[in-house]
């Protein structure tokens, strides 16, 4: 029998790790000393055994615990380092990964581990007027009532010219902010502020019900709410030890590929308009509005479609829908090969693409980067395919590859994937599976831990969750796809044209537009009134 | 008499093209991607002089959606205090309404009207954009009713 990939890790983690077991058949778990901790990730890395997909922290009383998940195919190496809670530290695995620094930052700021010799230890996620010592994933934090603290402006330094982008812009998806320090036109450095939209969804989790919990994660994401349920449901469900009927499992998979497709079109038209091609924006999303009208149709709702229920579907496909759907998706296959000839062929739309902003392979494997960015440089990062969950092993789909990593290689690689999208939903309506379509959930879910991932339109989603047997989840941790693709888009950046950086943003697909054009200008934390900036000018310029 | 000729010309102008900006403060995407679909060819919301403006600094009205997070708390009132007078608040879907889904999240703060004035309120989880729409054109028929007052 050959030697699995499970086999392999556990060989090379002999000597670093200890009680490895394997909770379930395609998960090893390695206790790790923290001192060691650096040994062990280095020699699953020096291997090339998968990459780095997310950690989790855990309390655990006196002890906080970190889960560092590597994924390689099905397969998930879970690294678990524990610290005492009173001195709570572990060493940075940036060198060795250097896309791990978001993850660092965000299990710092939620547990207070102190990560020793990180690279980046400016806030992430948590407001600028939060306390430095509330940390608020901690089971012993009440967040009900965290006192504001004085915000300490950044010293600005010297002779650089930074660029602001967001929070705010109209195009802009998410409130994220972005520096970009520019020498000229050209990017000399980039660093990224999230948390303008932190909600505090992970604490919410635990303090809601199982059944709660589902309607409050769909709405993570307003594009791709229905993964995020089904992200959840199958992970509950394989914690309570139920399979959802075959019947639920294929209408679970015809959602996932029509929010694929609702949602790839929305950003075929969101990077046009960063183009300025806006006529093939307005197009787009012209005909968005058709898959949009079969979703409505079928689920009752346009965004949150909550087709997901604990144990199966609550939306059922009739042959009148599915004639609709069926012509629904002819006149979609139709308009997308005229978008392809569009993207493909525009020789002003690919003096903005072509070239531009190249990933190599190797690049976006070391960088983290999933979904559609890596298969646009190569890399075969698509869950569907590489653990097939809900029907996908019935109606199985191929993951479109393009190798060339630019942009044009991203744009093209999202457009492709939807004439398989189309195929598989044919497919689907053809042969869907007879039956019902919800298993009996028991009324408690047993206590364990379980992983659960899906290929959302943007990339591998991933889900830990863990159970103690009470109404209320012990611990729910969501990874989602853009947080690994976002590193890369900034890495991207560095030496590019500040043109080409709303394109090379909304490349992996976080829909951004062009800069901000107002500057916040502050010196020795003062803000400059207009009557001050306006002499500075006159003597700098004099 | 002038000031009352000069607030008539002002109402004309604005109801017949009021310029938007949209602000998410903490929102899931999920009314912003209605927002910016009332915007294209379908429900074409331009249709009423409606215009997407990029800076508070042109804009009449601010559309916002999204419970309002600690974080952006400031950066909202910042938006509304660039906004020239008169202005006027839209606040779209149940979030931006109560807080929606995320009461009680240790981010959130509350709702918009909570942070700035709210002229125009949209409920849903996410509002169709028929009901975005129905939002403008009601604050239209406000400025109208104003207009006439004047």
């Amino acid at each position: 029998m050959p030697e699995s990939a499970l086999d392999r890790a556990e060989t090379l983690l002999d000597s670093s790790g200890r009680d490895a077991n394997r909770p379930e058949p395609n998960r090893l778990d390695v206790r790790v000393d923290p001192k060691d901790l650096l040994t062990a990730v280095a020699s699953l890395m020096d291997a090339r055994w998968g990459y780095l997909s997310a950690i989790t922290g855990l309390d655990n009383d006196s002890q906080l615990e970190a889960l560092y998940h590597f994924c390689s195919g099905a397969d998930i190496v879970t690294l678990r380092a524990s610290t005492d809670r009173a001195d709570a530290s572990l060493p940075s695995v940036c060198r060795l990964i250097p896309s791990a620094g978001v993850f660092e930052r965000e299990l710092s700021e939620l547990f207070g581990i102190d990560i020793q010799d990180a690279p980046d230890t400016s806030r992430l996620l948590l407001p600028d007027d939060w306390p430095l010592d509330v940390f608020p994933l901690r089971k012993d934090t009440d967040v009900s009532n965290v006192p504001s603290v004085p915000v300490l402006s950044q010293p600005s330094e010297k002779n650089r010219f930074v660029v602001p982008i967001g929070p705010q812009h109209p195009a802009l998806k998410e409130p994220g902010h972005f520096e970009f320090t520019a020498d000229g036109e050209v990017v000399t450095a980039a660093s990224l502020r999230l948390g303008y939209a932190h909600r505090g969804i992970e604490k919410a989790t635990e303090s809601r019900s199982w059944i709660q919990d589902l309607y409050l994660l769909e709405r993570v994401c307003g594009i791709c709410s229905h993964v995020h349920a089904l992200a959840y449901s199958l992970g509950a469900e394989r914690l309570a030890g139920v399979t959802a009927p075959p019947r639920a499992q294929a209408i679970r998979e015809l959602v996932s590929e029509m929010e694929r497709i609702h949602s790839h079109l929305l950003w075929l038209g969101v990077t046009a308009h960063e183009a300025g091609f806006e006529s093939l924006f307005m197009y787009t999303w012209r005909d968005r509005e058709t898959i949009m009208q079969l979703v409505e149709d079928l689920t009752g709702n346009r965004v949150n479609y909550s087709a997901n229920v604990l144990g199966g579907v609550k939306i059922d496909i009739d042959a009148a829908r599915a004639h609709a759907l069926l012509n629904g998706v002819d006149f979609l296959e139709q308009r997308t090969r005229h978008y392809l000839e569009e993207v493909g062929g525009d020789e002003t739309f690919l003096r903005r693409t072509r070239h531009i902003g190249i990933m190599s392979a190797h690049d976006a494997e070391v960088l983290g980067v999933v979904g559609p960015s890596a298969r646009a440089s190569g890399v075969l990062r698509d869950i569907r395919a590489e653990a097939p969950y809900a029907a996908y092993l019935q109606f199985p789909v191929e993951p479109v590859l393009r190798h060339t990593g630019d942009l044009e290689a991203r744009v093209l690689a999202r457009v492709l994937e939807l004439f398989e999208s189309y195929r598989v939903i044919r497919e689907l309506l053809d042969n869907l599976p007879a039956g019902p379509l919800v298993a009996r959930m028991p009324r408690r879910i047993r206590a364990g831990e379980t992983i659960s991932r899906v290929e959302a339109p943007r990339g591998e989603l991933f889900y830990f969750l863990k159970s103690n047997g009470s109404e209320h989840p012990e611990r729910i941790k969501i990874r989602t796809p853009t947080l690994c693709n976002m590193s890369s888009a900034l890495h991207l950046t560095v030496g590019r044209y500040l043109a080409d950086v709303p394109m090379l943003l909304a490349g992996v697909d976080p829909c951004f537009s062009c800069n901000d054009r107002s500057v916040h200008l502050n010196v020795a934390g003062d803000t400059w009134t207009w009557q001050q900036l306006s002499q500075h000018a006159r003597e700098f310029y004099a | 008499m002038l000031n009352g000729a000069l607030d008539r010309i002002r109402a004309w102008a604005q109801i017949n093209s009021p310029w938007v900006v949209h602000f998410n403060s903490g929102s899931c995407n999920g009314c912003d991607i209605e927002i910016l679909a009332t915007f294209t060819p379908k429900y074409d919301v331009e249709r009423f002089g409606v215009k997407l403006q990029g800076s508070p600094r042109h804009a009449d009205v601010l559309i916002c959606t999204g419970p309002v997070t600690r974080q952006a708390r400031d950066r909202l009132k910042r938006v509304y205090d660039q906004m020239p007078a008169p202005k006027y608040v839209i606040a779209v879907g149940s979030c931006a309404l109560s807080g929606g889904v995320f009461q009680g999240c240790y981010g959130v703060v509350g709702h918009v009207d909570a942070v700035i004035p709210v002229d125009i309120y949209v409920p849903g989880c996410p509002p169709r954009p028929e009901a975005i729409i129905d939002g403008l054109v009601k604050l239209l028929g406000k400025l109208e009713g104003t207009a006439a007052h004047a």
